[in-house]
């Protein structure tokens, strides 16, 4: 008895010699640091993101995946995609600003194009506020399930 | 990877065929074991077509962030509402999929 199992041992392990040789991991790009501005950045990570959440339910849907495994996926789903809502909040209020300040007029006195400075950032502030309302209450959300 | 699975699969088959030359009382155990480890190659098998098909997916983001870094482009926030859609649709569909 000992023998076979020594003998079936041998054998997978011969067998899965050339297997592990010819073994190519996935090589995973990280398209953050392509970036070179913190849009640029900020876009990568929000792809990145998408990417891998499609992944991600290919997975859950998979019966073969175990239970344990789903649940760790949801709960860092829950607590990802509203992290990535702020991000595109943030980005979007950020590019309006400065899209803001570079219409002022370069010919208007420096007061003038002050005030005009502080009323983007008031309006674009606001703006985000609102609209982060959406994924922070989420997050509160999330904060009182596990506390 | 998927390669290296396929074959462990192969192998865990044929070995499974060896299974009536084991002594009758060791034969369950044997059996067990196969089936674990066969559970393990089929859940490693679909991780691994997932991770194939990310790496795929990662490197293609990459190159566009490239092409925007060399051109010097400056994102547009209809650009940026564009790629968090993306996320909007992978999210909801992801929470389907969680709850069925």
């Amino acid at each position: 008895m000992r023998n076979l199992l020594r003998t079936i041992a041998l054998s997978v392990a011969l067998c899965a010699v050339p297997a592990c040789a010819s073994l190519e991991a996935p090589r995973f790009e990280n398209p953050v640091e392509a970036g070179k501005t913190a849009d640029q950045k900020a876009y990568a990570l929000l792809a990145s993101y998408a990417a891998v959440l499609e992944e991600a339910t290919d997975l859950v849907r998979d019966p073969n995946v175990p239970v344990t495994v789903k649940r760790a996926l949801v709960t860092a789903e829950s607590a990802a995609t509203p992290a990535a809502e702020t991000l595109r909040i943030a980005l979007v209020a950020y590019l309006r600003a400065r899209a803001d300040y570079e219409a002022i007029g370069p010919d208007r006195p420096p007061h003038e194009r002050t005030v005009a400075a502080f009323a983007i950032a008031v309006v674009r502030l606001d703006e985000a506020f609102t609209a982060a309302r959406g994924p922070l209450d989420q997050f509160a959300a999330l904060a009182a399930r596990k506390s | 990877m998927q390669t290296l699975i396929v074959q462990l699969q192969l192998l865990l088959a044929a070995l499974g065929a060896l299974l009536p030359l084991v002594p009758e009382k060791s034969r369950a155990r044997i059996g067990e074991l196969f089936d674990l480890a066969g559970q393990v190659l089929r859940v490693g098998d679909a991780a691994a077509r997932q991770a194939d098909d990310l790496a795929v997916k990662l490197a293609t983001i990459r190159a566009d962030v490239e092409r925007m870094a060399l051109d010097g482009q400056t994102l547009t926030p209809d650009r940026i509402d564009e790629a968090f859609e993306r996320v909007r649709v992978a999210s909801t569909a992801f929470r389907k999929a969680a709850e069925a």
